[in-house]
């Protein structure tokens, strides 16, 4: 066990590591944040001076050589829009991200679950042909879309819910509910098809022979052997709710990582684009380095087989 | 199994309908704020040498200016620090009266020390501001004879002092705290700023708000109206408006087509008209104009060629005026004494424009690219492109349109890689002195990479401008200055826009006057 979670972490060592170059060559070929820092007015000596100050003239490869040595050491440098350190950027926006996310997670469970097991239970029914339709849904209606309609309509018109910001727990449920529904779209179709395969297993049939409850057979019995395949997919899915909420937090005015991704994209701040893309990539590396971890424990065969 | 449903179904109506109530009671909540929705807060600095022209909305709150303003933009002896100036004979010392008993937020009383500190730290190396450059150019020195006296020195006799030092433009003015930054250094001050304005610094969130808390009996609008006042960045419209039904906002920015929607609902809208001129160039090369629009008949042929009025309404939902002068700033006519008559207007008149290409040789017209971006305040920006690129092509000119984002056209306009292309700006309206500064950075050739002009008997007037003290002589050049670019169709005015702010309905009397980036609140929030 130790062997195999050393070598995922090496492999995701030098994933960051090969991720750290792309995104310093790809950051600088977006253009020159001075042409937005600086007033209209500047001559080209301010130019310079700019980027002399901001350390923009040093050689590339001595750039990216500093911002690696810094990394490492949790130093992001400084923003050059915010002139603001960017740790002190992620650690106020990242926990926002991850209570969202946390939330998503939450309310997708609270639906997929009982949607799923239900929809595999009464296969063929209503239920499940209703079940199908929202994850239908979930998947294909556009996340932005999802989200204007539902402030407009039930923030702004009938005024059920906060439209925006995280002050509040009720501002967690309309962006929780547009990142939740997408996830839900999958996880009750993962968690029917697990249960429909369990459901029909020996053990099953045996249960119910022997007279246990109905709910039981599924609540208990059938479910605790369909959540395999669901831990999985919950796990990378929560690191992706983290990571790529951009169009939500935008909308819903949420200040997370995704925000801050936008805003240092459009303002080309190098060190806020490098930071938030490595960033995120350690949270992806590490959930799935959970998962793999966790998919291990639930099943042996997995541990034996590496 | 039914029964089940049953249960599943319930607890998730009810957990939908608790979440419901729970948020509209919160809703509920009376609350003594002023809240602000704003789409950007451009840099989000809250030191006013990093910030520029966007962040004065919540800055000029927190800080004094050495120069107060008017609503309509004129410098005020009753709005800044300094209570009277005076300029010596020559126009090279301006001698500045500061007002006794300003304290800054943490009991530091405002003295000449702190405005020489802050107009140098303000216009230093470390300033991005838009008037820095100019004034670092300019200042010669400052002395501080007395704690309520101070002698700004050029290096050339100027007018422009007490303007460019005044809330009407950027934020070189405002009046910083030398003993705390010192104490502190500047980037705590960066994050805990401290002021002397009607508001103190309370928090920040990046990316989401920036509160300030009012203080007791200031001196600029006694003890504010509201005990908090909140801005919050809302980049998406959708939301500020749902947040201004909701009566979680008090104020925000609204776009032009979404205004009748708010009017029909009873919320008041104010417009700051001509708020800014949507106006367009062509970008020079290494050596200046290129052809064909070298030949000042294919200028006039572009602008003859546009459908101002159909712009105005269809574009901007009639929330805009035709312009008629290339970088005109309106604001400023009066001053100069600048009449616009109806002649002044280009006519839509495709036909002569089709003349005036074949006249120039270039009848068949030519191949021209149209950069197409979106801007702060101008959500419009590449449907307007698009708009005014379908009148060209109606002459026969091949356009094709380039979708950039605005530092990417400013790049290729500033380093002059592709001469003869065409971009825009709504460049914000303010009074003569901003105007003149305008003029200087675009219409200027000696001075920036950014002209637009290329014109040596422009760039001889602005050189005069420069050097001039006498008023009447100043507005006798600026109208010689619009008059020559108008008739050498130096480029392209589209319309004046008028911006939208949309309040909520019980926001009291407010006027969201004719300074440049400033809401001006305090008339809003004012106890007086």
């Amino acid at each position: 066990m130790i062997r195999f979670v050393f070598s995922r972490l090496l492999q995701s060592l030098v994933a960051l590591a090969i991720l750290s170059v792309v995104v310093f060559i790809l950051a600088r070929a977006t253009g020159d944040p001075l042409h937005l820092i600086l007033p209209m007015s500047a001559t080209q000596e301010e130019y310079a001076e700019a980027r002399r100050y901001l350390g923009l003239d040093r050689p590339y490869v001595e750039q990216y050589l500093s911002f690696v040595g810094k990394a490492v050491r949790g130093d992001f440098g400084m923003s050059l829009r915010a002139r603001r350190p960017v740790g002190e950027l992620l650690r106020e926006r990242l926990p926002n991200s991850v209570s969202l996310a946390v939330f998503a997670m939450g309310v997708s469970l609270a639906i997929a679950f009982p949607l799923g097991v239900m929809a595999a239970v009464k296969k063929g029914t209503g239920l499940d042909r209703a079940a199908q339709v929202i994850a239908v849904l979930g998947q294909s209606l556009p996340t932005f879309w999802v989200a204007i309609v539902l402030v407009e309509f039930i923030a702004g018109r009938l005024q059920w819910l906060p439209a925006g910001g995280n002050e509040s727990f009720a501002s967690y449920i309309l962006p929780g509910f547009t990142l939740g529904w997408f996830v839900v779209a999958g996880m009750m179709r993962l968690l029917r098809s697990a249960m429909l395969e369990v459901l029909d297993s020996e053990y099953v049939k045996l249960a119910r022979v022997k007279g246990v409850v109905e709910s039981q057979v599924i609540w208990v019995h059938a479910l605790k052997n369909a959540l395999v395949p669901v831990v999985t997919f919950a796990g990378i899915y929560f690191a992706i709710l983290v990571t790529t909420a951009i169009v939500v937090e935008t909308v819903f005015a949420w200040p997370g990582l995704g925000r801050l991704a936008y805003e240092g994209i459009s303002s080309r701040d190098f060190p806020v684009i490098q930071a938030v893309v490595l960033t995120t990539a350690a949270i992806v590396a590490v959930v799935n380095l959970g998962v793999d971890c966790l998919y291990a424990v639930i099943d042996p065969r997995i541990r034996y087989a590496r | 199994m039914k029964r089940l449903s049953r249960r599943v179904a319930a607890s998730l109506s009810g957990l939908i309908l608790a979440a419901a109530f729970l948020a509209g009671s919160a809703g509920a909540q009376a609350k003594p704020d002023l809240t602000i929705a704003l789409s950007s807060f451009s840099t989000e600095t809250l030191d006013p040498a990093l910030g520029g022209h966007l962040v004065k909305y919540y800055l000029s709150m927190m800080f004094d200016y050495l120069v107060g303003t008017t609503l309509d933009g004129q410098p005020s002896r009753d709005g800044g620090i300094a209570t009277r100036w005076e300029s010596s004979p020559d126009y090279k010392r301006w001698t500045f009266y500061l007002r006794k008993g300003v304290k800054f937020h943490n009991g530091d009383e405002a003295t000449s020390e702190d405005v020489k500190f802050s107009i140098m730290r303000n216009i230093g190396p470390r300033s991005t501001t838009g008037y820095a450059g100019p004034l670092r150019t300019l200042i010669q020195t400052i002395e501080t004879p007395a704690p309520d006296r101070v002698v700004i020195v050029t290096k050339d006799p100027t007018l422009i002092i007490p303007t460019y030092l005044s809330r009407s433009l950027s934020t070189e003015g405002m009046v910083l705290p030398k003993k705390y930054i010192e104490q502190v250094g500047d980037d705590v001050f960066a994050r805990k700023p401290v002021g002397s304005g009607p508001y103190k610094f309370v928090e920040q969130v990046t990316g989401s708000h920036i509160k300030l808390a009012a203080v007791d009996n200031h001196w600029r609008i006694g003890t504010p109206k509201y005990k908090s006042m909140i801005f919050k960045l809302v980049p998406e419209e959708t939301t500020r408006l749902a947040l201004l039904r909701r009566g979680e906002v008090d104020i925000t920015e609204v776009s032009r087509e979404r205004v009748k929607e708010l009017e029909k609902e009873s919320f008041p809208v104010h417009f700051r008209r001509e708020e800014s001129i949507l106006t367009m160039w062509w970008i020079l090369g290494p050596d200046g104009w290129v052809a064909p629009m070298k030949d000042k008949r294919v200028r006039e042929a572009m602008n003859l060629a546009i459908d101002r009025a159909e712009v105005a309404q269809a574009v901007f939902a009639g929330k805009a005026d035709p312009a008629a002068i290339p970088l005109g700033l309106s604001w400023s006519f009066k001053e100069i004494g600048l009449k616009v008559t109806p002649e002044t207007y280009y006519p839509y008149d495709p036909a002569r424009a089709k003349k005036l290409l074949a006249d120039a040789g270039v009848g068949s017209g030519f191949p021209l690219e149209v950069y197409a971006y979106q801007l702060p305040g101008l959500p419009e920006g590449k449907a307007m492109a698009e708009a005014v690129s379908g009148y060209w092509e109606k002459i026969g000119i091949k356009t094709k349109l380039v979708p950039v984002d605005y530092p990417a056209f400013r790049k290729n306009w500033v380093d002059r890689k592709t001469p003869g292309s065409v971009g825009y700006f709504n460049i914000a309206n303010r009074d003569w002195i901003g105007t003149y500064a305008l003029l200087e950075k675009q219409a200027y050739t000696p001075a920036k990479a950014n002209d637009t002009v290329n014109d040596p008997e422009v760039d001889g007037m602005i050189a005069q401008v420069m050097r001039q003290t006498d008023k009447e002589k100043i507005n006798a050049l600026m109208r010689n200055i619009y008059t020559r670019i108008r008739s050498e169709h130096s480029g392209m005015p589209l319309v004046y826009l008028h911006s939208a702010y949309a309040a909520g309905k019980k926001l009291g009397k407010w006027n969201p006057s004719s300074v440049m980036y400033d809401l001006f609140l305090d008339e809003l929030a004012s106890g007086k």
